[in-house]
C-alpha cells in the first residue's frame, strides 16, 4: 500500500516538474520564428539580403558639422507621408563631443 | 531476493534523476541578468536614438574573435535557460549583446545585426506601431536590470526593436572608433517609412539631395542627426528592406582588409560619402551584414555640394 502510495507521488511529482519545465520553455513570442526565451529578441533575417547596388552618389552618412539647406527646397516637391522640418531649420549632425568631454544637456 | 535488489536500484535511481530534475528547475527558470547599458545609471531619455544592438549568431566562439580581432571588443559570458549569450564591451561599457543560436540550412534565413532604438513606453510604442502598419514579432517583455523592449517589423518589412533602458539612455557623445556610429534604412518606400518612424519617434524629417528617382531622408531628435532613411539602389528595387547599423573606423580601406582577414567579406567596396569620408559595408563569418563609416576627429566641415 504504502510502495504504491509512493509511486503514485513520485509520479505526480514527476508530471509536476515536467509541466513547470514546459511552462519555462513557453515564449512570448509564440507564432513567429523570433525569440530567445527570456533575454534579447533572438531572430534571424530572412535568407537573401541584398546589400549590393550602392556606390559612387549613394549618400548614406550624416553630414559633418550639419548642413544650411537651400531655401528653394529641392528633390520631391510633391505631397508627403511625413511632416518634413521647417526649411529654417538646419539638417544636424551627429553629436562631436568625445565622451571625455561630457555631454551637452537638451 | 534479486527482486528486491532491482527494486532497490530503481527506487535509487528514480530518487538520483528526481533530485537532478529538482535541482535544475530553479537554474532553467531563472531570469538572466544583463548588465544595464548605461553605468552608472543615468536620467538621460533620447527617444529615436539607437542605444543598443545585438547579433543573433549560430557560431558565438567565431564572432566573439572576429569582433574582438576587429575591433578591440572584450566579452563577458552570460549563460541562462540554456541561452549563450555574451557581452560586447568596448572600454568597459557594454556595446551589444551576442546571442548564440542554432540555426539549420533549412531555415532559409541569415544573420543579422538587430537595431535597438531608445522609447519611454514600450507598450505605448506597440500601440503606435500598430496603428501605423506595423507588426509585432516579439511582444513586450522585461529583461531584469536592461528595461523592457519588444521588436516589430515596420510598414515595408525592416526589422527594429524599442528598448526603454532603465538605467537611462547613453549620453549624446561622438561614439569612440569601434562602437556604433551611426544607421540607415534602406527601404522600398522612404516616404510612407519616415511617417512611420516620425509617429513612433517624434523625428525631425529632412529631404537631402539624391540622384534622379530616389528618395534621402534624414532623422534627427534633440538636434542631433539619428538615422538615415534610403531608396533600395536602382538597380535593387525588389531587395528586401534592412536597417544597417555603422561602426565608426578611422580607416575604412584598412578595416575592410582586416575584415577580410578574420575570415569576414566585402558586401560594398569602399566609397567616399558626402561627410568626406570612406563608407564600406562587410559581414562577420557568419554572415551578418554592418557597415563602416570613416569618421575623422580632425576633419574639418564639409562644405555642402
Amino acid at each position: 500500500m504504502n510502495i504504491v502510495l509512493s509511486r503514485r507521488f513520485v509520479l505526480a511529482f514527476v508530471v509536476w516538474t515536467v509541466m513547470v519545465l514546459l511552462s519555462g520553455c513557453i515564449l512570448p513570442g509564440g507564432g513567429y520564428e523570433y525569440g530567445g526565451g527570456d533575454i534579447g529578441a533572438a531572430y534571424y533575417e530572412p535568407y537573401g539580403l541584398d546589400y549590393g547596388g550602392w556606390g559612387p552618389g549613394y549618400h548614406v552618412a550624416p553630414y559633418r558639422g550639419g548642413y544650411h539647406r537651400p531655401t528653394s527646397g529641392g528633390g520631391h516637391a510633391s505631397a508627403r507621408a511625413y511632416r518634413p522640418a521647417p526649411a529654417s531649420h538646419s539638417v544636424p549632425s551627429i553629436p562631436s563631443q568625445s565622451r571625455s568631454g561630457g555631454s551637452r544637456s537638451r | 531476493m534479486q527482486s528486491d535488489r532491482a527494486r532497490h536500484f530503481l527506487r535509487q535511481g528514480l530518487f538520483a534523476i528526481l533530485l537532478g530534475v529538482v535541482c535544475a528547475v530553479p537554474v532553467m527558470a531563472a531570469p538572466i541578468q544583463l548588465p544595464p547599458i548605461v553605468e552608472p545609471a543615468s536620467q538621460e531619455h533620447h527617444v529615436g536614438k539607437l542605444i543598443f544592438v545585438e547579433l543573433v549568431t549560430p557560431d558565438l566562439a567565431a564572432a566573439k574573435r572576429f569582433y574582438a580581432g576587429l575591433f578591440g571588443w572584450t566579452f563577458r559570458d552570460i549563460q541562462a535557460g540554456g541561452t549563450e549569450y555574451a557581452e560586447a564591451f568596448l572600454g568597459g561599457r557594454p556595446i551589444a549583446g551576442l546571442i548564440h543560436k542554432n540555426l539549420p540550412a533549412s531555415e532559409r534565413r541569415q544573420p543579422a545585426w538587430l537595431s535597438f532604438f531608445a522609447v519611454g513606453d514600450v507598450d505605448a510604442a506597440k500601440r503606435v506601431a500598430l496603428q501605423n502598419g506595423a507588426k509585432v514579432l516579439f511582444e513586450p517583455h522585461n529583461i531584469p536590470d536592461r528595461g523592457r523592449e519588444a521588436v516589430f517589423a515596420d510598414p515595408q518589412g525592416a526589422v527594429f526593436a524599442v528598448l526603454a533602458s532603465s538605467s537611462g539612455d547613453p549620453p549624446d557623445v561622438l561614439a569612440a572608433p569601434g562602437d556604433w556610429i551611426w544607421a540607415s534604412l534602406i527601404t522600398s518606400d522612404p516616404d510612407t517609412d519616415a511617417a512611420f518612424y516620425q509617429s513612433l519617434f517624434g523625428y525631425e524629417v529632412f529631404e537631402l539631395p539624391a540622384s534622379e528617382g530616389a528618395q534621402h531622408l534624414l532623422l534627427a531628435s534633440h538636434d542631433y542627426a539619428r538615422a538615415s532613411i534610403n531608396s533600395l539602389p536602382a538597380n535593387r528595387p525588389n531587395a528586401h528592406p534592412y536597417w544597417l547599423n555603422y561602426v565608426r573606423v578611422e580607416d575604412t580601406v584598412n578595416m575592410t582588409a582586416k575584415v577580410v582577414a578574420l575570415g569576414g567579406r566585402v558586401l560594398v567596396e569602399p566609397w567616399t560619402d558626402r561627410h568626406g569620408g570612406k563608407v564600406a559595408v562587410v559581414a562577420d563569418p557568419s554572415g551578418a551584414a554592418f557597415g563602416l563609416l570613416e569618421w575623422r576627429d580632425s576633419e574639418g566641415k564639409e562644405v555642402p555640394k
